[in-house]
């Protein structure tokens, strides 16, 4: 009887089991090429999630990730805690080790390629004091994001990382002459890349637009800000077209690449791009907007009375308390912090909108103009959006820069520098330097009063640049032992963007060659 | 390599570890005894106590005394074949499954692959045996025990130390066997794995300098590259050349025959596998006014290993070594330095800071600067300072000494004693001139103003010889079998008290405890940020970090109380252990660096010294054991 019960008992643990292998089953079944496979692996597909998706399959990541018997974050975390002190003793052999190591546990764990890469590139490089060797390592870090691209495919942020290494890190470091020179004879890096193309600039520029396409094909771009991210492609030809005249390479290769930058400036522009603020704009329709903004007020002033605005302002200040009064009488430089805060609740109690003005219009005109006071407010806040999106990536300046680096006299101008420049540097002609000195200086001269580029004088940057020039002109005249003149032919720059100086100017008074 | 704790030699380090294992010796008997005193009075009266903790301690030194080595191999063999049945070869069947899958994630770009592909056999091979002798030890007696088979055994005249002794003894042969094996076939994997050569074509190379006759004095160019490398490359007019270090290794290279029979050839790697038997000196640092400092500053990094000097000052590194004679270093003295540069402005990018090497000998104050040198950091320099020295850089002089001493700065040599006219002459013996009854100084200097040169005791030193590779390498699996002795020994104890599952379980317990030793030493002495368990828990929990103040109160109080008992605790655990840590040797292997006498010397005392109390703790238990009377 005994027996007998323990075979049914067993029976139904068989039964037990089958049935539970059914919703398993129909839950897990993988994909083959007949079929979608079960629920897991048709949800995997759908959110492109499966390894032949994101990647290339790596039977040794596989391998390790199995090894670890479920407990991966726990050897993830092991590694990096392994990772930190190797990097804190300066053990790079087992630092590099330990990295591959994470790498292929967590294969798609974007953050780790990003943040060890930065850590080779940017942080070990930097230990070394040879700079082949400092070289070396950011190499290995754009490798290394490379090799995360194997696996990652789909991955616009990684593209867009080997881009701004190979681009900013081997262009804007200190040692950039050397990194530069060292990358464009890096046989290994390049393969069979023409030598003309292996500059920093442009190889960067191909990640940066291989990351756009992915982007554009429907990848996320994850955290990044748009504005940003579309922005490195065309920075990239601008900086190339920067480095040419760097390195003495002008006329024409100098005007076609500040033509192509120029080109591809306007595109990214005319880019569509969302904002934070939930509405999407292009870089190129801040004028537009502004000019719609002029239009529509200018429709709105046509349709109020004349003095109404006026006569709302003194209405209101009619209504100020004695306090408020007595605080706008006092001197702006004379009040406490208090009063300030008072005098700029004041202000904007006497500022009147544009609705506020169309509200006291009568008849079908307060609905027109309603209407119009909304249409305006909506304009100017695009507008608004615009300029601030602007001024993070400089549009204005670089736009303008492009033009103007492609005109003929810009071009004479910074090659007459360049040539000045040397001749200082090699201390072979200090005669010849401050002669070119001049004429590139007078160069400038002609382009900031030139009716094509209006207002040239006050841009910020550009004064930070003709600073820059100036004061290396004020060290040959020092070397020539000549007197800085008097009538110096950009006095005007000076003045404006002194602030700008590395060294203070002397003083009036002080000025040599005023004796 | 880093060497963050200075070795001590063997006869100075003798007697106080003696001493300081006897006390715990003592200590660990008084306690066992007190126990068993107190166990036996409680089941049989405080008189009769006495006398049986009396007898059975008695009987266990005639027992120990009186081991039989017949027995005992019998014993022996019998673990042996008991091993052997439990099919121990499956581990090693794992091992080379292991090599065979280690060259994917082996990567042979690494800076310096044979310290990876060393430090990855040495490691994977001292797992593997760990583990297995974890299981043999801790599940033989159990399973016999349980099965009975032990019942046979101690029906025999057998005596339960001949019982734990032939258990030790059988898994450490077997142990070893599977040991020996791992590492011949790790020495050629390694071997076999770090072998290649480079191809040189004529393409590949450039004429420099045009010697009389139309000849290129040098060829230089670039190798192929071939696992991830490649070399500059530099070849004499007499076709002979090498190539430059990289990946921790060079390659000789030659151009033979000419015209459209010229053959270019490079060598096997050199200098990839190899056992330096360094002499290591005291370092001391010699500040900006030229006084003697035991630090150096500290440059900002978080590991303070180095210390650093100011460059374009008197400032220096001094390292002072003793024994230096002619008998050692005939053909003159092998200096190898790893200077640490920290640059406060970018200086010149295209080379490196500016140093210089001078002898000193510490009684005349004599001092010759022998060679300027441009730093390349985490390259190791070598320089070989000959007998006969006439060439220097700069005048020689006669520097005495300066410290701080409560009464002012004193100068050795005292000023009044200084021999000036010894800086007059411009030729000097090494070993008469500069070295003092075997004393001599070495210092760098860096040269340039605001730029600093930083080294730690162990980053120069004389490279007296080079031991074999082969012997060092073997040397490096004696402290694996160290370890997996140390594991046989707690394995068979935990073993003959607790159930195989639990033995197991406290063996790993005290394997991991050891190798995490130090960290509880340091824990228990409160050198770690973060408080005791408990405060680290609490932290934890509440997502405070390492250094913020905890807020007072009855509940912190109370916590660090706890954790004040808590850590006395953890130093007695960490007292007791083995620091197995310390019986690795991959590091020494590794970096290329002879594993010395004295440090195998006092790992093996070490190892007994745990192991003897190791034998009788297994003992008692088996003999108090029901199964064993």
């Amino acid at each position: 009887m005994t027996s007998r019960r323990s075979f049914y008992r067993k029976i139904a643990y068989l039964v037990a089991i089958a049935l539970l292998l059914l919703p398993l089953f129909w839950l897990s079944v993988p994909a083959t090429k007949d079929s979608a496979g079960g629920v897991l692996a048709r949800s995997r597909a759908e959110c492109g999630l499966s390894e032949a998706q994101l990647g290339e399959i790596d039977p040794t990541s596989e391998t390790i990730k199995l090894a670890t018997f479920g407990l991966r974050g726990v050897a993830a975390n092991v590694l990096w805690e392994k990772a930190n002190r190797y990097n804190m003793k300066k053990d790079w052999t087992n630092l590099s080790a330990t990295l591959e190591q994470i790498a292929k546990l967590e294969p798609h764990f974007i953050p780790v390629w990003r943040f060890q890469a930065w850590r080779v590139s940017y942080n070990v490089s930097a230990e070394f004091d040879d700079y082949r060797g400092r070289y070396r390592w950011v190499i290995k870090g754009i490798n290394f994001l490379k090799e995360g691209i194997r696996y990652n495919e789909n991955e616009p942020v990684l593209y867009w990382d080997v881009g701004w290494f190979t681009a900013q890190k081997i262009g804007r470091a200190d040692e950039h002459k050397q990194f530069r020179r060292l990358f464009k004879e890096d046989d290994d890096f390049h393969g069979s890349r023409p030598r003309e193309l292996r500059d920093n600039w442009l190889v960067g520029k191909e990640s940066f637009a291989e990351a756009e396409e992915l982007v554009e094909a429907g990848a996320s771009l994850r955290k990044m800000s748009p504005v940003l991210f579309y922005s490195e492609q065309p920075m990239c030809q601008m900086n190339y077209s920067e480095a040419l005249e760097e390195e003495g390479i002008f006329e024409e290769k100098a005007r076609l690449s500040w033509n192509q930058a120029g080109r591809q400036w306007h595109q990214y522009g005319a880019r569509e791009i969302p904002t934070s603020f939930g509405d999407v704009i292009r870089l190129n329709d801040r004028g537009a907007s502004l000019d719609r903004v002029a239009e529509l007020r200018a429709q709105l002033e046509e349709m109020v009375p004349p003095g109404l605005r006026e006569q709302i302002v003194e209405e209101r200040k009619a209504r100020l308390t004695d306090a408020e009064r007595q605080v706008m009488e006092i001197p702006v430089s004379e009040r406490t912090m208090e009063q300030h805060q008072t005098a700029a609740a004041v202000d904007q109690k006497l500022r009147v909108t544009d609705e506020q003005l169309a509200e006291r219009l009568t008849g079908d005109q307060r609905s027109l103009g309603l209407e119009l006071a909304k249409k305006l407010a909506e304009t100017e806040r695009i507008a608004d959006i615009i300029g601030r999106y602007q001024d993070i990536v400089n549009f204005e300046y670089w736009r303008r820069r492009a033009d103007l680096e492609q005109t003929p006299q810009a071009l004479l101008a910074r090659k007459r520098i360049y040539e000045a420049r040397q001749a200082f540097e090699e201390q072979t002609n200090l005669r010849l330097a401050k002669e070119k000195y001049e004429e590139g200086l007078t160069a400038w001269r002609a382009l900031l009063d030139s009716e094509q580029f209006p207002g040239l004088v006050q841009d910020r940057d550009l004064g930070r640049d003709l600073i820059e020039m100036i004061q290396t002109y004020r060290r040959i005249l020092d070397a020539c032992d000549e007197p800085f003149p008097q009538d110096f032919i950009l006095q005007d720059v000076v003045d404006l963007h002194k602030d700008q100086l590395e060294q203070p100017w002397p003083e009036d008074g002080a000025k040599e060659g005023s004796n | 390599m880093p060497v963050e704790t200075e070795i001590i030699p063997f006869l100075q380090w003798l007697p106080g570890a003696v001493l300081y294992w006897l006390l715990a010796v003592v200590i660990l008997t008084v306690a066992a005894s007190l126990l068993g005193l107190l166990v036996a009075a409680v089941e049989y009266g405080p008189w009769a106590a006495v006398g049986k903790t009396w007898r059975v301690v008695t009987a266990g030194v005639a027992d120990v005394v009186r081991i039989s080595p017949r027995r005992v191999w019998a014993l022996t063999r019998l673990a042996v074949k008991e091993s052997v049945r439990r099919r121990v070869v499956v581990v090693f069947a794992v091992f080379i499954l292991v090599l065979a899958f280690a060259g994917l994630f082996l990567d042979p770009g690494n800076p310096n692959p044979a310290r990876l592909y060393l430090s990855f056999v040495l490691t994977a091979t001292s797992y593997l045996v760990l583990l297995l002798a974890l299981f043999l030890s801790a599940f033989s007696l159990p399973t016999d025990i349980r099965t009975r088979t032990l019942h046979t055994v101690v029906t025999k005249p057998v005596r339960p130390s001949e019982v734990v002794l032939g258990r030790m003894l059988g898994f450490t042969i077997i142990g070893t066997g599977l040991l020996l094996i791992m590492a011949l076939v790790s020495y050629g994997f390694v071997v076999q794995g770090l072998g290649h050569t480079h191809t040189l074509t004529a393409e590949d190379l450039r004429s420099v300098g045009q010697a009389e006759g139309s000849q290129p004095r040098f060829q230089i160019g670039k190798t192929s590259q071939d696992r991830r490398h490649r070399h500059q490359v530099m070849i004499e007019a007499s076709g002979q050349g090498r190539t430059d270090v990289d990946q921790g290794h060079w390659h000789e290279s030659s151009v033979t025959g000419s015209g459209t029979d010229v053959r270019y050839k490079v060598g096997p790697p050199k200098d990839m596998l190899v056992a330096r038997v360094p002499v290591y000196g005291s370092l001391r640092f010699r500040d900006p006014e030229g006084i003697d400092r035991p630090e150096g500053i500290n440059v900002g990094d978080e590991w303070s290993y180095r210390g650093f000097i100011q460059g374009g000052s008197p400032a220096a590194l001094i390292w002072s070594f003793q024994d230096v004679d002619e008998r050692t270093f005939p053909e003159g003295l092998p200096v190898e330095m790893t200077i640490g540069v920290f640059r406060t402005h970018k200086g010149v990018i295209e080379r490196g800071i500016l140093g210089s090497v001078s002898l000193r000998n510490p009684r005349t104050g004599l001092t010759v600067e022998l060679e300027v040198f441009e730093s390349k950091e985490f390259a190791t320099k070598e320089l070989t300072i000959p007998r006969k020295i006439t060439k220097f850089v700069a005048s020689p002089q006669v520097v005495p000494r300066k410290e701080e001493t409560p009464e002012g700065v004193k100068f050795t040599p005292q000023q009044a004693d200084l021999d000036l006219s010894l800086a007059e002459r411009r030729e000097f013996d090494l070993f008469e001139d500069l070295v003092d009854d075997g004393r001599l100084e070495v210092w760098v200097r860096c040269l340039e103003p605001g730029q600093y040169f930083g080294a730690a005791q162990a980053d120069l030193y004389l490279r007296a010889a080079d031991a074999p590779f082969v012997l060092n390498f073997v040397k490096g699996y004696f402290g694996i079998w160290l370890q997996m002795v140390l594991v046989i020994g707690f394995g068979v104890m935990f073993s003959t008290f607790l159930s195989g599952s639990v033995a197991m379980i406290a063996t790993l317990g005290a394997l991991v405890g050891g190798f995490f030793s130090q960290f509880m030493t340091e824990l228990a002495r409160g050198q770690v940020h973060g408080g005791g368990p408990l405060e680290a828990a609490t932290r934890l929990v509440m997502q405070e970090n390492l250094m913020s103040e905890l807020e007072s109160g009855v509940w912190t109080t109370i916590m660090q109380m706890a954790d004040t008992v808590l850590k006395g605790g953890l130093w007695v655990i960490s007292s007791i252990l083995p620091a197995f840590g310390r019986f690795s040797y991959t590091e020494y292997v590794a970096y290329g660096f002879d594993i010395s006498r004295e440090l195998l010397l006092m790992r093996s005392v070490n190892a007994v010294a745990f192991l003897l109390p190791v034998f009788v703790a297994a003992y008692f238990f088996l003999k108090i054991r029901e199964v064993a009377r």
